[in-house]
């Protein structure tokens, strides 16, 4: 019926758009005309000036607005392309080109940048290199426009009713540049449900859909589309019986958050008794309130990349000392958990974007960045130590793998601890260490890690990623990446087991903790405090408010005694099925594999 | 008219990265003079700053400014100063 107006792609943020398709092409664009004729150079290089006036004022524009919306050191990613494309020099070598060879101003602008690329990306400079990124950047834009194709269509349809967002990817640098609280929903054909963007998204509250493959080319700008945050779908042309479903559906969903909204400020307690604190992760600063009004028992997680994201140098330990204090003093009574630099990756700073590794997500990033760079490491934790007389302020260092990495983290405390009470910095004479288990080989080491450390805390995105050899980031893995992977629920409860016998707390802080089945099978093993995406707390509040503990830990026992995913996720929406309805919370995250009837049909 | 040439390291400890060549390459743009920057034998203009980061001077390069023209004497004294200016911030 739908047929061809229907696009699968993995939901990674609910909620349900209705709006109109504004297509981003962020790719550069086939140039077919070559040549003109004499006459017409003149005006071709009239042409030339004419786009690249256009995209310089865009650029302003969006620097701009940037500037205001994420502050000045977010804006400066604008500055390359900028300063690019305000060199007359360069502008004079491509009106050379056309003059002289009679050239389009597009194909002139493509050779000259193509032939600047090909020079920028053999240097043996790393810095150079990594203009390129600038340059390519400069180069869709100019191009697009003098094919007429706008890259920054948003920017052109700001009348649009809205607008619902489709790019090929949806990288940090693109959504930044987006305006986020203008736009209805996000679309992309690259990215899973554990990529920047979608973490981002969730936390914006703004529906998502990724892994749209081939979904670009079937959607035209301004139409009509359903976007299904939850199910991962994009309805295209909807017909009125599927608007109304969709408003319906929608309807429904929000009568759920108002349910959630009357939640809080009630205990998160099991109906048999059972406490479990519910922590808030924090993505960017703008988040804080959310995670305050939410009624989050402390941090679990803050992230520290973004004060790096977009920036050309290293934060220093006065900024990042006001923020940690400033994010202290909103929870006097609660722990603040601020993970190190997790660098490496999907992430890199401007300052120190190191060669490329051909296996980031098994190269060099998170601790082991921060130990072979103790400089770096060392600033953020004097920040945190002069923080930590306003507060709970805990340290937890990502990726482990030895112990030795806790022990030098701990003599690096010592060491500036000694150093800041010499120089007479009032700061506090320790800080609390912990531990992220998100390697197998931590999980299998937690018993030592647990004796070196203060707690543990589950980051189960990368501990799913490790264990099951399945790239978190790749869209046509999506439906191999699950958490309820039976090896995956052994090692959560192996943690959980020894951070009872070694008396540390041990949380979940990854995204697994958000979503109502995982979270029910993490309480059924045994874990009390959770850390979620702010606008998750609600939701996470409710349903601890309605289940029990034992039933949740019969689950749990019943997923683990099975042995393959879906009969594991199968025992556990069954158990979460007494007692909530599971089509309401959002099963659109469950595996894709996962048998829909079974799962939708417990109520 | 003059040729005036003169020779500097590059102090930054960053290298001529873009915010410093952007900061040069403005300077340049002030004066009427030809100038052109060379590095190992490698000249671009130095109003361009596509140019100037194509030079990819590091920290502790010698940079070679040559000017051309009425203002020559005092471009190459402005561009000179704008990078031992760089020099006093690195050492801050």
């Amino acid at each position: 019926m739908s047929g061809d107006r229907l696009l699968r792609g993995v939901g990674v943020s609910p909620g349900i758009a209705i709006g109109q398709a504004v297509v981003i092409r962020w790719d550069l664009p086939e140039v077919t005309r070559g040549a003109v004729a004499a006459s017409e150079v003149e005006a071709e290089i009239r042409r030339l000036h004419a786009a690249v006036a256009t995209v310089q004022t865009l650029l302003e524009k969006l620097r701009h607005r940037t500037a205001e919306r994420a502050g000045p050191e977010e804006a400066k990613i604008f500055d390359a392309q900028i300063l690019m494309v305000e060199d007359p020099d360069f502008l004079r070598e491509v009106e050379t080109l056309i003059r002289e060879n009679q050239l389009t101003a597009e194909r002139a602008f493509e050779f000259k940048t193509l032939e600047m690329r090909a020079l920028w990306s053999q240097s043996t400079s790393p810095r150079l290199r990594q203009r390129v990124v600038d340059l390519v950047g400069l180069q869709v834009r100019v191009l697009n426009q003098l094919v007429g194709r706008a890259v920054e269509s948003l920017l052109h349809h700001e009348a649009r009713r809205r607008p619902i967002v489709f790019t090929r990817e949806l990288s940090p640098g693109v959504t930044v540049q987006l305006e986020m609280e203008h736009v209805a929903a996000f679309a992309s054909e690259e990215g899973t449900r554990i990529s920047h963007a979608a973490i981002l998204a969730r936390s914006l509250g703004i529906p998502c859909v990724m892994g749209l493959v081939g979904g670009l080319d079937r959607i035209r700008n301004g139409a009509e589309v359903i976007l299904d945050g939850g199910r991962g779908t994009v309805l295209i042309d909807p017909t009125p019986a599927e608007l109304a479903e969709a408003a319906e559906r929608e309807q429904r969903r929000q009568a759920l958050v108002r349910e959630l909204e009357a939640t809080v400020g009630q205990p998160a307690k099991t109906t048999d008794g059972t406490t479990v604190a519910l922590r808030g992760n924090l993505d960017l600063p703008d988040e804080l309130d959310g995670v305050v009004e939410h009624g989050a028992e402390g941090i679990g997680l803050l992230r520290t990349e973004f004060l790096i994201l977009g920036r050309t140098e290293m934060p220093g330990e006065e900024e990042q000392a006001r923020f940690f204090t400033r994010v202290a003093q909103r929870f006097a009574h609660h722990p603040v958990v601020v993970r190190s630099y997790d660098l490496g990756g999907d992430k890199f700073p401007a300052a120190f974007r190191p060669v490329p590794e051909p296996n980031p997500f098994l190269g060099w990033r998170a601790i082991r960045v921060c130990l072979d760079r103790p400089e770096i490491f060392r600033t953020q934790i004097r920040a945190l130590l002069r923080a930590r007389r306003h507060g709970d302020i805990q340290l937890m260092l990502p990726l482990v793998t030895g112990v030795e990495e806790v022990e030098r983290t701990r003599e690096l405390v010592a060491e500036e601890a000694a150093a800041l009470r010499r120089a007479g910095i009032p700061a506090a004479p320790d800080v609390p260490i912990g531990v992220m288990i998100e390697t197998p080989a931590a999980a299998m080491i937690a018993e030592e890690l647990a004796a070196r450390s203060d707690f543990l805390s589950v980051g189960t995105n990368d501990l799913t990623q490790y264990t099951l050899a399945v790239d978190r980031g790749n869209a046509r893995l999506a439906g191999r990446f699950t958490s309820f992977h039976p090896a995956v629920l052994r090692l959560l409860k192996q943690i959980v087991d020894v951070g009872r016998r070694a008396d540390v707390v041990t949380s979940v802080c990854g995204e697994m903790a958000s979503e109502p089945v995982a979270a029910f099978l993490l309480i059924g093993l045994g874990y009390r405090v959770l850390s979620v995406a702010p606008p998750a707390l609600p939701l996470m509040r409710w349903l601890v408010r309605q289940i029990a503990q034992d039933g949740a830990q019969q689950a749990a026992h019943d997923a683990l005694a099975v042995s393959s995913t879906a009969e594991a996720t199968r025992a556990l929406a069954v158990g979460l099925a007494r007692y909530v309805d599971l089509d309401l919370v959002d099963v659109g995250r469950l595996p894709a594999d996962a048998p829909e009837a079974t799962l939708n049909r417990h109520a | 008219m003059a040729v005036v040439e003169q020779s500097v390291t590059v102090a930054n400890k960053l290298g001529m990265h873009l915010r410093p060549a952007a900061e040069f390459v403005k300077v340049a743009g002030r004066f009427s003079s030809e100038i052109t920057v060379g590095k190992d034998g490698q000249w671009v203009n130095a109003k361009s700053i596509m140019g100037v980061v194509t030079l990819a001077a590091e920290h502790g390069s010698t940079l070679t400014i040559r000017a051309d023209g009425d203002d020559a004497e005092e471009a190459v004294a402005a561009l000179l100063e704008c990078l031992i200016k760089k020099r006093k911030e690195a050492d801050a």
